[in-house]
């Protein structure tokens, strides 16, 4: 599918929306529209200039018209950069939903079902049922699978909502068990898990806990005082001090997802990237993920980790296939 | 102004006003002459062929737009479309009236389609909210303090919607784990499933004769869009009917694994198992894809059974072990 035939439908997608909402909002600014859709002030400008030959079909050999084509206020455009339709010739309507923009919001909303403030609304059936109503075809079938809504996010979920800390033991991999107080900030869902974001009163810093990790959750009466400090877009955030160096296949480059890491080399089909990890011993288990097609490279200490990490769960099966070489 | 110069948008859109404003319908012969966009490149000489065909993929894009377009042919001889007529009928267009959504729905619908990781789907989304928007909503507060995501890693995604969309038959490359080479599938795409972080495609393989389910993740290189077609009507329930049948694999398949406690495998396996005499009993849909959990898991877990899936499991730690210079130190 080439690009331009392709942005045309675009433009006349925007069109369809773009005139019931001049329409309905009467005076919009150039900013306020681009925003609301998407695209540059320019496009916006030039979009909306462009409405102005449209119009009704003229009769063969005559030209439209004037009250057969849109019209703006083209003063308040050129000296203030405001929108105003003043003659309208058809598309007052709000257009029905496409079967992808339906589809699209009712996975969405498949998802957002288990968000608290969400599931206490009681909207969600509603909405679906406008949304597969108001679809120009049959919605096409894109589906997440419910999950259920653990305990431990229930909690977590009220301290945000409540805007108190909350308390819980964490049990992160490859350490002790510690008790943490922290002020929730976020709760991000992604990929099936739940992780929270918050500042952490043991570290005095902000820090992202994965929920599947927590237990004992309790609400505390702290109020929360560091709700407003900035968080880190990836999940190892302001925790990353240390980098792991990888080599893998570039068709399993998706299998690493979110986590954050940065490509160094690419060359037939094999892609060097560093991770940042705060612990690089923490490869291992990533590693395993990948049954040997990729291979830790730097540090040394990673490298060993994840050799020892894999030859001690082979020692589980009494099969000592990493000592081969010598039993041979 | 030269044909050249008008955009197809421009052309598009009158089209779509043109086709709206007509209660009887439009002749393809009136739409030519009239509508500017076409109306200019007749006057400049165009070939008439050329014409009509550009009007054949303009109403196929407004179709793929959503636009009900409407074809009004002779009705003693539906087949003759010569002097069809042409509409969009205002009662399939509209939004129905009798569909109003409040300010509280539009936060929600935000925060549902504030969760695509895809462009393509997200720019889907973002259109449907817009069109609440135009209604004149302008929304509750943001639901705050919650993020949502849903990833799209897989290359196949967008072309898979496309198939399900025109109801077109795909073809792809597909790899099963301890196979050497891809095989084709030939596949009637019904329904796309994200099932534990994972996208499914649920469809009719045609060479099986027989609803199957892909993983996205094993299709290699691009998916095709065919032009054979198939029933839309095939669609009803499919998504419903593939979270049943990959529920139902979960629940037929269990491994019993032992569990170091108090290590990231229990927190992890634990929540998803039942306990057992000796370890504990976890249900799992694909045996690859739990080994490679498993896998990561190290000496937390030891898998009793099911035998294929401890294998599989002491495979990937031996390839890891190799990986990793194990045999070689040792010696």
């Amino acid at each position: 599918m080439s690009s331009a035939p392709l942005l045309a439908a675009d433009r006349v997608r925007l069109y369809l929306t773009l005139v019931p909402y001049l329409l309905e909002r009467g005076q919009v600014t150039l900013e306020e529209a681009a925003a609301e859709f998407g695209v540059t002030t320019a496009q916006m400008r030039a979009m909306v200039e462009k409405l102005t030959v449209i119009g009704l079909p003229g009769d063969s050999g005559y030209w439209q018209l004037p009250q057969e084509m849109f019209d703006i206020d083209w003063d308040l455009l050129e000296q203030h950069g405001v929108i105003e339709i003043t003659n309208d010739v058809a598309l007052r309507r709000v257009p029905r939903f496409t079967a992808r923009e339906a589809a699209a919001l009712l996975a969405g909303l498949q998802l957002v079902a288990a968000v608290p403030a969400v599931a206490d609304s009681g909207l969600v059936h509603g909405l679906m049922a406008k949304l597969s109503r108001g679809s120009s075809d049959a919605p096409l079938d894109l589906l997440v699978a419910p999950v259920d809504v653990t305990e431990v996010q229930q909690v977590v979920s009220r301290a945000l909502h409540d805007g108190v800390a909350v308390a819980f033991r964490y049990q992160a991999p490859d350490a002790a068990p510690t008790t943490r107080t922290v002020d929730p900030r976020q709760i991000l869902m992604a990929d099936g898990q739940w992780y929270l974001q918050g500042w952490c009163h043991l570290r005095q810093a902000m820090r992202t806990f994965h929920l599947d990790r927590v237990s004992e959750a309790r609400l505390t009466e702290i109020p929360i005082t560091h709700g407003d400090a900035p968080v880190s877009a990836s999940f190892g955030g302001a925790t990353d001090v240390g980098h792991v160096t990888v080599r893998l296949p570039e068709r399993l480059l998706s299998l690493l997802g979110a986590f954050p890491h940065e490509e160094i080399d690419r060359a037939d089909g094999v892609v060097t990237v560093r991770l940042s990890m705060a612990d690089p011993r923490g490869i291992k288990r990533i590693a395993g993920r990948f049954g040997g097609a990729l291979e830790v490279l730097e540090p040394s200490v990673a490298h060993v980790a994840t050799r020892d990490w894999a030859s001690a769960a082979l020692d589980l099966y009494n099969v000592p296939e990493s000592r081969s070489a010598r039993v041979d | 102004m030269t044909p050249a110069q008008i955009p197809a948008e421009e052309r598009l859109t009158n089209l779509v006003v043109a086709l709206m404003a007509t209660e009887i319908g439009l002749t393809k012969q009136q739409i030519l002459d009239n509508v500017s966009g076409y109306r200019q490149r007749i006057e400049a000489g165009a070939k008439p062929d050329s014409l009509e065909k550009m009007f054949e993929r303009d109403k196929d894009e407004l179709r793929a737009l959503g636009m009900p377009v409407e074809t009004i042919g002779d009705p003693l001889d539906p087949q003759d479309l010569r002097e069809a007529r042409y509409r969009i009928p205002q009662t399939e267009y509209d939004l129905p009236a009798d569909i109003e959504f409040s300010d509280a729905e539009l936060a929600v619908l935000r925060l549902a389609g504030s969760v695509w990781s895809s462009e393509s789907v997200s720019a889907d989304a973002q259109s449907g909210v817009r069109k609440i928007r135009a209604l004149g909503i302008d929304g509750d507060e943001p639901i705050i303090g919650f993020a949502p995501r849903i990833a799209v890693r897989d290359a196949a995604f967008p072309a898979l919607q496309e198939g399900i969309e025109r109801n077109r038959v795909v073809v792809f490359e597909y790899l099963k784990p301890g196979e050497d080479a891809p095989t084709r599938r030939r596949v009637r795409p019904l329904a796309q499933v994200e099932y534990e972080a994972r996208w499914h495609l649920f469809g009719i393989d045609l060479d099986a004769d027989g609803e199957r389910t892909f993983l996205l993740s094993r299709i290699v290189g691009d998916v095709k869009v065919t032009g054979q077609t198939f029933d839309s009507a095939l669609r009803d329930g499919a998504a419903e009917r593939a979270l049943a049948g990959l529920a139902a694999v979960a629940a037929s398949q269990h491994a019993l694994l032992e569990i170091t406690p108090g290590t990231e495998a229990a927190l992890r396996l634990s929540r998803r198992g039942a306990p057992a005499v000796q370890g504990i009993l976890v249900p799992y849909v694909d045996k690859h894809i739990f080994a490679d959990e498993l896998a990561t898991y190290g000496p937390e877990v030891r898998v009793v059974e099911p035998a294929d899936l401890r294998h599989a499991v002491i495979e990937r730690l031996r390839a890891i072990v190799a990986a990793h210079g194990g045999g070689v130190e040792a010696s």
